[in-house]
């Protein structure tokens, strides 16, 4: 540091004599030593009133930034869901029992694809971005059922959003509700939200629908299949296995899991 | 600088060029990091919120307005204003990015750092703390060095002292 003020002086040294020569007709060398003396402090207390100003100016930025930033956050984690379209699997209603995962897609699909998936995980989000589409395809065409896991442990809003799977997938549509969760995955899941959502994606928040999410009716069914994929030796979301064997996700393509399911069809 | 020897305005020339990679890769760091996660305002809380450090609520105002403080100062070292502040800013937090790092690293945590967007939990033994700490102390350095020579081409800090730094050359 001591060098760095070494530096400095000699620049602003410099600098203080050119500015001394423009401001007066006489050169520097015809002042005396108290004009300059007083000159040098004239300027070092206004580069110092400088550097203060710019310091505050500098702050109020990124505070203002900062601020608004979290207010822009805080409206995108609490809108309301946007609706997802073209959601074609209807699927029926389904049992939810403790353990097993949520069925979905037709029971005679020759593949299983097994999910599990936090629905707060942003790699879930992105997997599910890249490979939705073809695992609804093949759920459409009755090649694969998915069996769904939804893990509960980066959140709260993992948890809500895992119990209002269980509720919807009860109400009959699991499916539709499960790309809209991903659909809108920033949103922090609140109840309005979840339930507001059924209605997003072509659902009715039935009354019983609406207690389900509210009262957390499904908060045990959640423990137990966390701890389910924890027998199971999951310890990572997403995880994909298909009949049962376990996908490396990370090399794979959409065209290539396309594959996988026909190659698993045949079988 | 009259006084100055040929090998010394070469050494300033040197530093120049040095402050101005300096910057520039410190502020295109802080910017893509910043980038990363303000997509994803959830992520970038479970982020935090891994660490177990904060209250949660706390925790939920970091992960949403820190990316946005890494964004601003990124801009601000790409653009070089105010470098030498800017520098301390981002000194001060690339400190508090490693001692974070540190201290879950020591309380035997299991967590990605979540620098560049994602980070939360992690299985034990898929955890980088060594690399993680490494790279935060190089940006550390980075910044070191712009509190030291501020002073960089291509900034808009040289507009502004320009009738200064031309005198001395």
């Amino acid at each position: 540091m001591s060098s760095a003020k070494k530096v400095d002086g000699a620049k602003n040294g410099g600098g203080a004599n050119r500015v001394g020569g423009d401001k007066k007709v006489s050169s520097p060398k015809n002042m005396n030593a108290r004009e300059r003396a007083r000159l040098a402090a004239e300027q070092a207390a206004a580069r110092k009133r400088e550097r203060r100003i710019l310091i505050m100016v500098i702050a109020a930025f990124v505070v203002i930034v900062v601020a608004g930033g979290i207010a822009f956050q805080a409206w995108r984690t609490s809108r309301a869901p946007s609706s997802v379209s073209s959601v074609s699997a209807s699927a029926s209603p389904v049992t939810v029992t403790n353990g097993r995962p949520i069925p979905l897609g037709s029971a005679e699909a020759p593949v299983t694809i097994t999910l599990y998936e936090d629905f707060h995980c942003p790699h879930c989000a992105e997997f599910e971005e890249q490979f939705g589409s073809t695992i609804t395809q093949a759920q459409d065409a009755g090649s694969a059922r998915v069996e769904l896991y939804p893990m509960a442990f980066i959140d709260e809003g993992s948890l809500t959003a895992a119990n209002a799977m269980a509720c919807a997938a009860e109400a009959g549509f699991g499916q539709a509700y499960y790309l809209g969760l991903f659909a809108n995955h920033t949103l922090q899941w609140s109840d309005p939200q979840l339930i507001d959502l059924a209605t997003k994606v072509g659902g009715s928040p039935t009354e019983a629908f609406r207690t389900c999410v509210t009262r957390r009716a499904h908060a045990d069914w959640v423990t137990s299949v966390n701890a389910a994929a924890d027998t199971n030796g999951v310890d990572q979301t997403p995880t994909m296995l298909i009949n049962g064997k376990e996908v490396d996700i990370a090399t794979l393509t959409p065209e290539a899991l396309k594959t996988m399911i026909k190659d698993a069809a045949q079988k | 600088m009259s006084s100055s020897t040929a090998t010394e305005s070469r050494l300033a020339a040197t530093a120049l060029w040095v402050s101005t990679a300096a910057r520039l890769v410190l502020g295109g760091v802080f910017l893509v990091a910043g980038g990363l996660k303000v997509i994803d305002p959830q992520s970038s809380v479970a982020a935090v919120r891994a660490y177990r450090l904060l209250p949660v609520s706390v925790a939920t105002l970091v992960g949403w307005g820190l990316p946005f403080a890494e964004i601003a100062l990124g801009l601000l070292l790409l653009a070089g204003i105010a470098t030498r502040v800017v520098a301390d800013a981002a000194a001060v937090l690339l400190i508090v990015f490693i001692a974070a790092v540190l201290s879950a690293a020591v309380r035997g945590l299991s967590i990605d750092c979540g620098c560049f967007g994602g980070g939360g939990d992690v299985a034990p033994g898929q955890t980088a703390y060594g690399t993680e700490i490494v790279r935060d102390v190089g940006l550390l350095l980075l910044a070191a060095w712009l509190m030291w020579q501020p002073r960089s081409r291509f900034s808009l800090d040289r507009l502004t002292t320009r009738h200064l730094t031309e005198a001395s050359r």
